[in-house]
């Protein structure tokens, strides 16, 4: 066999598409088996245009003008299937246009699955997402966010003495004959609507919200943020929250009176749990603030001596006097009023 | 610890990939389910092809049954169309390797949804 003989054997039978044109006319002068295949059912194929219609001969020859090259994409159905074919013209010399067939069937399909497969994956990712916000969200509710990234980095929280804070404890007066002779659902209802309010009003005034318990509700100042005015917030807090269940009290039926108690002292906070995760704040502080809110007619608000002492100057305070504090011994209690 | 899916177990998208692009090429081959496809466009089959063995195998995508309803409801699709596609998918994952209780798992997960599709 010839070498020519080789040649154009090989070049029948290769997996690419071969043909050539006339430059002017685009008539057709060779094409080979893969190209037959592909393209023309009957005899030779006769001219470009007819063979491509949906070819753009004016861009063709631009391209083949500027680069003496030009390639484009044509689909067509095999027994329903889309078949992909990169055509790919070069302008050869003796005006002979070489025409490269290539079937990208294959890629086109895989580019069609990795679109779909991509935005499964994108929308995957923004709900999970979206969770991880949640999540988040919750655990925020229930510790302070520096806490939270503590926690986050290490999978543990370290306790953490915070020196000074002001701890404010508020109880309801009669909550548990209420639960007994109300609808309990509405009591709690009711009790949920009023934390709410407490949380944004205990917010204003830079304090942290750290449980309740039934009708128990304790906020702080000062933590996890050190703040000079710990004091001053608590105390600002105490009074809104009196005055918010004052108006309350004059447009609802169920009456809620409270009783508070301000301290200030050192306190430890913690995540207490591993699989039920509790925040908590430890030490005298807490422990005072609930003992003085035990001394405090309905919705008054008992102050402890060294947190009236910073308060003096800018809110009414009234010396109730010694009081023995299990677990404190004796100590001055005072009262602090809205002065308004 | 969650379970691992099928999906996962059989090598994810790269290997789940080849299951597809051999899946959607038989079935364009068969004259009983492929005329379903005769005027729609490449990409949305691949598409749909995609999420349809995706959710067999509890990857990614999963269609709600609402949306299967809806997405055959004009077409006329009887119980032998959905044996011939039962017999193509459970022909196709074993060719790719898929052991044969876990084919029965995939059959099993496509059986529950013959109400939405038939009829």
């Amino acid at each position: 066999m010839t070498i020519e003989a080789i040649n154009e054997q090989l070049l029948r039978a290769i997996g690419v598409g071969v043909a050539l044109l006339d430059r002017q006319t685009f008539q057709f002068s060779f094409s080979n088996d893969t190209f037959d295949e592909w393209f023309s059912s009957e005899s030779q194929p006769g001219q470009l245009q007819q063979l491509f219609p949906d070819l753009d001969v004016n861009e063709m020859q631009n391209g083949l003008a500027d680069s003496g090259r030009y390639t484009s994409e044509i689909r067509f159905k095999r027994k329903r299937r889309t078949l992909v074919i990169a055509l790919d013209f070069t302008a050869a010399n003796e005006g002979v246009l070489v025409l490269v067939c290539q079937n990208i069937t294959r890629i086109k399909e895989l580019e069609s699955m990795i679109d779909s497969y991509s935005m499964m994956v994108e929308r995957n990712t923004r709900e999970i997402k979206r969770e991880k916000e949640q999540v988040e969200k919750l655990l925020l509710n229930i510790m302070p966010r520096s806490v939270y990234e503590e926690y986050k980095t290490f999978g543990v929280v370290t306790p953490q003495l915070y020196d000074p804070v002001s701890v404010l404890m508020l109880d309801f007066v009669g909550f548990t004959e209420m639960v007994a002779s109300q609808d309990p659902s509405v009591t709690v209802t009711e009790l949920n609507d009023i934390y709410s309010a407490f949380d944004r009003i205990g917010e204003q005034f830079g304090c942290e919200r750290i449980k309740t318990i039934g009708d128990a509700y304790i906020t702080v100042a000062g933590l996890p943020d050190p703040t000079p005015d710990h004091a001053k917030a608590v105390a600002n807090t105490a009074i809104r929250f009196v005055r918010y269940l004052t108006r309350r009290n004059l447009s609802h039926p169920h009456q809620w009176q409270c009783r508070i108690g301000l301290s200030s002292g050192p306190v430890v906070g913690s995540v207490v749990g591993i699989q039920k995760y509790v925040y908590d704040i430890f030490g005298p502080a807490v422990n005072l603030a609930t003992r003085l809110q035990e001394f405090s007619d309905p919705m008054e608000i008992s102050v402890q001596h060294e947190v009236a002492d910073v308060l003096k100057d800018q809110f009414d305070l009234e010396k109730i006097g010694s009081r023995t504090i299990r677990g404190f011994g004796a100590r001055e209690v005072w009262q602090l009023s809205d002065r308004n | 610890m969650t379970e691992r899916t099928l999906y996962e177990k059989y090598g994810g998208f790269s290997k789940v990939s080849k299951i597809v692009l051999s899946f959607y090429t038989t079935l364009l081959d068969s004259d009983e389910i492929g005329p379903f496809f005769d005027d729609v466009d490449m990409s949305r089959i691949v598409d749909h092809q995609t999420k349809f063995i995706a959710t067999l195998l509890g990857g990614p995508a999963s269609y709600t049954d609402k949306q299967l309803r809806h997405l055959h409801s004009h077409l006329e699709i009887s119980h032998a169309h959905f044996d011939e596609l039962e017999t193509v998918l459970r022909r196709t994952l074993l060719e790719h390797g898929m052991a044969a209780d876990d084919v029965d798992v995939v059959a099993t997960e496509f059986g529950n949804r013959r109400p939405l599709i038939v009829g």
